[in-house]
């Protein structure tokens, strides 16, 4: 087990070396990332102006939001970016490369590629965050929910994520399809969390779990609310345990595309 | 006549090949209920939380709005940036250039081309849904309508691929466009009205809406507000007016960038 991270980490390492080598790319996807993120906080900011206060939300809790929400993307799409190529591995026939790897194959695949923009996620995350605890007037002891509720959060995207992708062993065209599922879990993790109720709440909760990146982690801290940050605790939990399952049950699907032909 | 010819010949291919790879149209069905479909449910209940009025807008006009700007989303015309960038990057652009084809006109027909079939499918089942639903808003049933809507969507369609294509000319001058298009891309989702429909913008965003390229990429948001029955011919000549700019500014652009192109061989 400390054998694979410590193998992991050193992929990790060298993935931002190879990022960082070209470093105007680099830095301009940082801060680009920044900017092209701040383009939700501005539109959900003049929605609440617009329509006043659904549900409790204040502009401080947009920013919040969005702080967890880019916090657990960028931490897993920028040091575990392979996760998103696996549609792109498995039609083309580069899985067979991990396959043979002595490696454990999910942390293989996933520390295969890093996403230099999903760093300027993980700095507006932070940036969001410290700015909703500041605007909020956080105690000691909701800054500490908070980082718990970052490290659950974040196991959940990494979950979801991975249960997403599993599915390209079962897809032909499995970029697409991936893609699309994808989006159904990320998008209304966007959305303003005090518009989600009845049906629409208990949807994205308990059968996708877009609210539990980021609505509830929110509410949680602002309710201090202890329900809601056992949901997204223990749903953490559930989540990961069923996101090895069905990617240990997908691999066995996989067939060798095998695109090296054989003499031609 | 040659160059409508290829416009078929593209046009007719990626719509066969669009047609035999359905994951693709599910992907499509996925994404729009995810932004649109789910953002319309949430909206239903912030009007109900407002008496059905919010800025003096009804719900059904909001939700038409809304349905307009993902579904002509849908079209990935914005992708345009990326298949030029992808191009230069990999080197097939020494090649393409070199056919007797303009390398403009050929990535215009290609991205129609490759979003035309998702595009109609969506708009007639969601707006069917949409219609059997909620109704349709009054401007929607006027004489006017139709005629106008042709008009912006062509404008649109036009002006989103100028747009689109100068992002992605920058790729011969800096490795990564992504920045500058993310940057792009999120005025025009800001301004043309996808999260928050331009009715319910503050006067001074409503304006920056009104008069720049971003907000004139997506005037067909407009077309089902009750300002359209006044306000149509201002928006199509402001349309004009940017498609006429833009298309100088990536005349120009698109003859430095061949400039820079250096044919390796190989």
């Amino acid at each position: 087990m400390l054998k694979e991270i410590k193998f992991a980490l050193y992929a990790i390492k060298k993935n931002i070396q190879s990022s960082a080598e070209l470093r105007t790319s680099f830095l301009m996807n940082v801060f680009g990332m920044m900017i092209n993120n701040t383009a939700f906080i501005i539109l959900w900011i003049y929605f609440i102006k617009s329509v006043g206060i659904i549900g409790g939300w204040t502009p401080a809790d947009i920013v919040g939001l969005q702080g967890f929400l880019a916090l657990s993307y960028g931490i897993i799409f920028s040091f575990g970016n392979g996760i998103r190529w696996l549609p792109e591995y498995v039609s083309s026939g580069g899985f067979d490369r991990f396959m043979l790897s002595p490696k454990n194959l999910l942390s293989r695949i996933a520390t295969s590629s890093f996403n230099s923009s999903a760093i300027g996620d993980i700095t507006f995350g932070i940036i969001c965050l410290v700015v909703y605890a500041l605007l909020i007037h956080t105690s000691f002891y909701q800054i500490l929910v908070l980082l718990l509720l970052v490290i659950f959060s974040t196991i959940i995207f990494l979950a979801f994520s991975i249960v997403v992708f599993s599915t390209s062993f079962f897809f032909v065209d499995s970029g697409s399809v991936t893609s699309g599922f994808f989006e159904l879990f990320i998008t209304p993790s966007l959305f303003h969390g005090g518009a989600f109720q009845g049906a629409m709440r208990f949807i994205f909760t308990f059968i996708l779990p877009s609210l539990l990146v980021g609505t509830l982690p929110v509410e949680a801290i602002k309710d201090m609310s202890i329900l809601k940050l056992s949901v997204v605790g223990l749903f953490s939990f559930i989540w990961m345990f069923i996101s090895i399952k069905v990617f240990n049950k997908a691999v066995k699907k996989y067939e060798s595309s095998n695109f090296m032909t054989f003499g031609n | 006549m040659r160059e409508i010819r290829l416009a078929k010949k593209i046009i007719f291919t990626l719509v066969k090949d669009r047609v035999q790879y359905n994951g693709r149209l599910i992907a499509d069905f996925l994404s729009i209920f995810a932004r649109c479909g789910v953002l319309l449910i949430l909206y239903w209940y912030v009007f109900k939380l407002n008496n059905g009025l919010v800025n003096g807008v009804t719900y059904i006009t909001i939700a038409w709005s809304m349905f307009l700007y993902f579904t002509f989303s849908v079209l990935r015309l914005r992708d345009i940036s990326k298949e030029i960038m992808r191009d230069i990057r990999s080197g097939s652009v020494e090649i393409l250039l070199s056919k007797p084809v303009s390398y403009f006109w050929y990535k215009i027909w290609w991205q129609i081309g490759s979003g035309i079939y998702p595009f109609l499918v969506i708009i007639i089942f969601g707006g069917i849904i949409l219609f059997s639903i909620i109704g349709i808003p009054e401007t929607m049933s006027l004489g006017l309508f139709i005629p106008t809507f042709l008009v912006v969507f062509a404008g649109a369609a036009i002006l989103s691929l100028i747009l689109y294509s100068i992002v992605g000319f920058m790729a011969f001058w800096i490795e990564d466009i992504n920045p500058i298009f993310w940057m792009v891309d999120k005025m025009v989702m800001i301004l043309g009205g996808s999260y928050l429909p331009v009715a319910l913008f503050p006067s001074f965003m409503y304006k920056i809406a009104l008069y720049s390229p971003f907000g004139a990429s997506q005037f067909i948001t407009h077309t089902v507000y009750e300002s359209w029955k006044t306000n149509w011919f201002l928006l199509i000549s402001i349309q004009i007016f940017w498609i006429v700019i833009l298309s100088i500014l990536a005349y120009i652009v698109f003859l430095k960038a061949r400039k820079k192109v250096s044919v390796n061989g190989g």
